[in-house]
């Protein structure tokens, strides 16, 4: 993509609004302008600054201006501007290990070889990061034999598992712990597995390996679901083309095939990354206090009202966290596939054609990964499930659902009950997603638009991935539940809307990402075309560009949804006083000191999200992407 | 903009594509509309701006409005009563739905229950950003929270609780503020709970240490869960804080255990060579426990009325006081100093006392009552068991010194 195109396109925006009659008035119109009042016209060409402006809006007040009024406490300190809360936690060995003390003054070459040595400390903020990139590597490990089994393979029910492939992504980290403990414990399924072929027991539980497992369960998918789309895109012509040039099939994949890929494989490690650096309660419920990340802190001392020290170690996850996500975009800026693909490559048939070594050998490597598979992704939930329907007393019953149908029939009106949660969750998912949607085309629009800085902006318009949830549950509730006293008044914004709205901001990012790189790759000559036949910005991008990345915004969508299904911390604190709880809380709220309910509710959980996402990937056609 | 249904290449899969967007953006207004204003200084009993004007909800959720279609403005005055969420939804330990019934029908008022879900700390931070408090009172207190509460806020978040018929009656031990704001109304002991046919509990907390209970025991994080707090204060009680929080004047807690040299530091360090596990929550550790990680688990000495409850072998839930100890963890209840029902509140507090309603309490939140006179059936002692000797802090204790006690622990526990 050459910069001078893209320029121009920059300079498109001020077009806009100054209007360009000239262009409007000329005969030739993209459609058939009868019914359309100049009115209508008017406001189609400030539809995307209005957009915009709107996206500003909607961020500004459910995420900026909260979070905001937390981070701050970290530099305010009993009204006073101070930045020895940082000074304190940087030099503070506990935190930073052996790089505290390069920032309490020690020379450069002392902390190497502290960092060298055999007893180095990472402190708590290295640990976190080294956890992270473990679990980051797990979860490319695990999601790119997927991705590598649903782009290139037909079989019955591919498009099923690619939708629940999600699923994962929305489990509470309760029904996870369960799962897993079932699974990996001393007397779980991998045990009676390993048992039954005479090998010795394995002592997973409370490991690293167990947190790092976990990490990838909950992120193997989204490097799946990218890698996937982005393989799928690959042009069946250029490999045709490069295999025609003589060049063998390995070759071809290395030179034509994995150019394409890389970058979607990256931005889900770089995604896993952030996800795994915040994680929290998954850390402590399969590994222990030994090894508890920095979100373990920010909760303790949140819970505890220590605000300053909260908040500064939430800005010092934030950094790392947008570094990351940072170096991905300058990568991806650099690295954007020109070519989308017209035709996908041919899918291949799960069983193999000939007996040869070539087509044996990758569905034998397959076939490994899928008892792999079965055991991280399928055995937790299988366990869940089977955790729902035992007793007290170990034997199989119904009870806990029969807990859950009573609830919904005889529980008071401030009782959350079991429909409701199903109900809200839906209308919340598919609402946010409509929300979310908007929010992400335009960011994606702005930013892949050629100025100074505009990396800077979309780092920024990625930090809602990257800020400490349980600031941002806090930053809501100061900043829009208790409302702001404005002139005797106090407003105050809470309920069905701003949950809608917040899970929007939390998922908008994901649409941002599936669609800026198609944008920033399209020939941008379409676009000059349309503008000079009269278009409207706003209306090129809805007839040309956006039906030309469709993929990448049905991909963004579903994890909009999958985000708003999932979500817990904002949804509780907004639902506050009103009944617009969704299933995460009811999962939560009917824990007891029995977890049978709970857990059956979980299964409702899953249950519900699997269908919506067969559902909603069914409507979207074949092009259903990510 | 979406009225347009004549495109030029028109494919209905495109049609729906644009529906979808450009209502996406009128989505984005409703969710900017979602905000309420009310007047400051109104003392409107609501005050929460809730407000959303989404469907869905059967029953709106303001105050007033919410119960059997009562009008807010007929005379019956509705009492809120702030609480954490299980004491009315969780399926095993909600007493809550009870209460309401039976008040009601007792006093011609209307309760409201509100739940949010940082429980107190919703009402510190109500207070500290100068928000109406739209409770009544809260209702379980315990002296960590009073302490953390009277550390933050300068202004008294809740009143003396004054005159409240009954409360002569509540157990000496367990009146925990010595500003008399918060009255308790149950305690709970946390302790050990085994399975008796994996292993035999130790009767001391040395035991603990033994080889043969190398890797049996499961805690919880006490910086997050109020089990594991309640274990680490147990284990200061036992051992001493070896001079941890002490900042000058401030004495060291002594332990029971006579040796000076010996702290809650020391113990842990010994612990966690034998190989303690600290989880994060209460269910983390009793579900790894229930799954058969580690025979022993920090827990409630009420458990075997949930494992009686469903069928479960009592061999397997069995108790332990360690050297005859358990920590108590008295819930209290107090009125806020901005209450609009204050006198309805304090009747509440009564209520709340009275033995019948005690008894059900005790029964239904699976803990103890707080008085000497509750009824309760009698055979619920042989299932609820309590420690011959229960020990907690004062709020005096833990005051100032908390924090610190925690730090520490978790400096050492997590300082590798």
């Amino acid at each position: 993509m050459s910069d001078g195109s893209r320029g121009r396109d920059g300079s498109d925006g001020s077009d806009e609004s100054d209007g360009t009659d000239n262009r409007r008035d000329r005969p030739v119109r993209l459609r058939d302008g009868n019914r359309t009042t100049r009115l209508g016209d008017r406001i189609e060409r400030r539809a995307l600054t209005g957009l915009a402006a709107a996206t500003v809006a909607v961020l500004a007040l459910v995420f900026y201006y909260p979070v905001g009024t937390v981070l701050v406490e970290s530099v305010v300190v009993d009204g006073a501007v101070t930045l020895g809360v940082f000074a304190d936690l940087l030099r503070d060995p506990f935190y930073f290990g052996e790089l505290a003390r390069l920032f309490a003054g020690e020379s450069p070459l002392a902390v190497v070889r502290g960092l060298l040595g055999a007893d180095r400390r990472l402190g708590i903020v290295g640990f976190t990061a080294y956890q992270a990139a473990l679990s980051t590597i797990a979860s490319v490990a695990l999601g790119l034999p997927a991705a590598y089994l649903l782009a290139r393979f037909e079989f019955p029910g591919r498009r099923t598992l690619r939708s629940l492939t999600i699923v994962p992504f929305v489990l509470p980290s309760i029904m996870v712990a369960v799962g897993y403990v079932a699974t990996f414990g001393r007397n779980g399924t991998l045990n009676a597995v390993l048992g039954a072929v005479g090998l010795g027991p394995v002592d997973l539980m409370f490991t690293l390996e167990a947190i790092v497992i976990a990490h990838a369960f909950y992120n193997a998918p989204l490097v799946a679901r990218v890698t996937t789309a982005a393989w799928e895109s690959v042009d069946a012509g250029a490999v045709e083309t490069a295999r025609s040039l003589g060049a063998s099939p390995a070759r071809a994949f290395l030179h034509v095939v994995a150019p394409q890929v890389y970058p979607a494989v990256l931005m889900g490690a770089a995604l896993t990354f952030v996800f795994t650096f915040g994680t929290f309660p998954i850390v402590l419920a399969l590994g222990g206090f030994e090894l508890a990340t920095v979100e373990v802190f920010v909760y303790r001392l949140a819970r505890d009202l220590n605000y300053a020290e909260a908040a500064a170690l939430a800005v010092v996850e934030l950094v790392i966290s947008l570094s990351v996500l940072g170096a991905y975009l300058r990568y991806e800026a650099r690295h954007t596939v020109t070519s989308r693909g017209v035709r996908p490559l041919p899918r291949r048939p799960l069983l193999p054609s000939a007996p040869t070594a070539r087509e044996v050998l990758p569905r034998l490597g397959l076939g490994v990964y899928g008892v792999v598979a079965a055991l991280v992704f399928l055995a937790p939930l299988a366990s869940m499930v089977l955790a729902s329907v035992t007793g007290g007393d170990g034997g199989l019953t119904l009870e806990h659902y029969r807990f859950l149908l009573e609830r919904q029939r005889t529980g008071a009106a401030f009782q959350v009950r079991p429909w409701p949660a199903v109900r809200n969750s839906l209308v919340f998912a598919a609402a946010s997603a409509l929300v979310a949607l908007p929010m992400g085309v335009v960011v994606a629009v702005i930013t892949t638009r050629e100025y100074r800085g505009r990396k800077l902006v979309d780092a920024v318009a990625m930090a809602p991935f990257a800020v400490s949830g349980i600031l941002v549950g806090l930053g809501l509730l100061r900043g829009l539940v208790f409302g702001v006293e404005v002139a005797g008044w106090r407003i105050a914004v809470a309920g069905s809307a701003a949950i809608v709205a917040a899970h929007a901001v939390a998922g908008y990012p994901f649409v941002v990402r599936t669609v800026a790189p198609g944008l920033e790759s399209l020939d941008r000559s379409l676009i000059e075309s349309a503008r000079a036949l009269g278009a409207s910005r706003a209306r090129v991008l809805r007839d040309v560009e956006l039906p030309l990345v469709w993929p990448g915004v049905v991909a963004g969508a579903a994890f909009a949804v999958a985000i708003s299904m999932g979500e817990f911390t904002a949804t509780v604190v907004l639902a506050t006083g009103a009944d617009a709880y969704t299933m995460p809380i009811a999962i939560e709220r009917f824990i007891g000191r029995r977890l049978g309910p709970a857990t059956a509710m979980g299964v409702v959980l899953l249950v519900v999200t699997g269908v919506s996402f067969v559902v909603i990937e069914r409507l979207g056609g074949e092009y259903d992407g990510i | 903009m979406i009225d347009e249904t004549t495109e030029a290449d028109g494919s209905t899969g495109r049609h729906t594509r644009r529906r979808f967007i450009a209502l996406g953006g009128a989505a984005g207004v409703a969710g900017l509309a979602g905000c309420s204003a009310e007047r400051t200084g109104d003392d409107g009993s609501g005050g929460s701006g809730d407000s959303d004007g989404n469907e869905t909800n059967g029953d709106g959720s303001d105050g007033d409005a919410e119960d059997a279609g009562e009008d807010g403005e007929s005379e019956t005055p509705t009492l809120t009563v702030a609480t954490y969420g299980a004491f009315i939804d969780a399926p095993s330990v909600s007493p809550g739905e009870w209460l309401k019934g039976e008040f009601e029908s007792r006093v011609d008022a209307t309760l409201e229950w509100a739940t949010p879900d940082n429980e107190v700390n919703h009402y510190v931070e109500r207070a500290a950003s100068g928000a109406p408090i739209d409770a009544d009172l809260y209702v379980g207190l315990t002296t960590e929270d009073l302490v953390r509460i009277d550390e933050e806020l300068d202004d008294d978040l809740f009143s003396a609780a004054g005159d409240v018929d009954g409360a002569d009656a509540v157990r000496d031990g367990l009146r925990f503020d010595p500003f008399e704001r918060a009255v308790p109304f149950d305690t709970g002991y946390v302790s050990l709970v085994y399975d008796g046919t994996e292993t035999e509990a130790p009767e001391t907390f040395e035991g603990l240490l033994a080889e043969e209970h190398r890797g049996d025991l499961i805690a919880q994080n006490p910086g997050g869960s109020s089990t594991g707090r309640a274990f680490l204060l147990h284990t200061i009680s036992r051992f001493g804080d070896g001079g941890v929080a002490a900042d000058g004047d401030e004495e060291a807690v002594e332990g029971d255990d006579g040796d000076p040299d010996y702290d809650y530091l020391d113990y842990w360090a010994e612990l966690q060579d034998n190989d303690v596990r600290v989880l994060g929550s209460w269910d983390d550790a009793y579900t790894s426990w229930s799954e058969g990680e580690a025979p022993i688990v920090v827990s409630y000495s009420t458990d075997q009325v949930f494992a009686d409850m469903e069928g479960a072998d009592l061999q397997e839930h069995r108790i332990r006081f360690l050297n005859d100890q358990a920590y108590a963890t008295p819930e209290g209840m107090a009125v806020f100093a901005d209450a609009d029902e204050p006198d309805l509140a304090r009747e509440f507090m009564s209520f709340m006392l009275e033995p019948e309603v005690q008894g059900e309490i005790a029964q239904r939140n699976v803990a103890f009552p707080a008085t000497d006179t509750a009824e309760l059936p009698e055979d619920y002692a042989e299932l609820a068991q309590e420690p011959a000797d229960p020990v907690t802090f004062t709020y005096d204790q833990l005051q100032g010194s908390l924090d610190a006690w925690i730090t520490a622990w978790e400096r050492q526990y997590r300082g590798n």
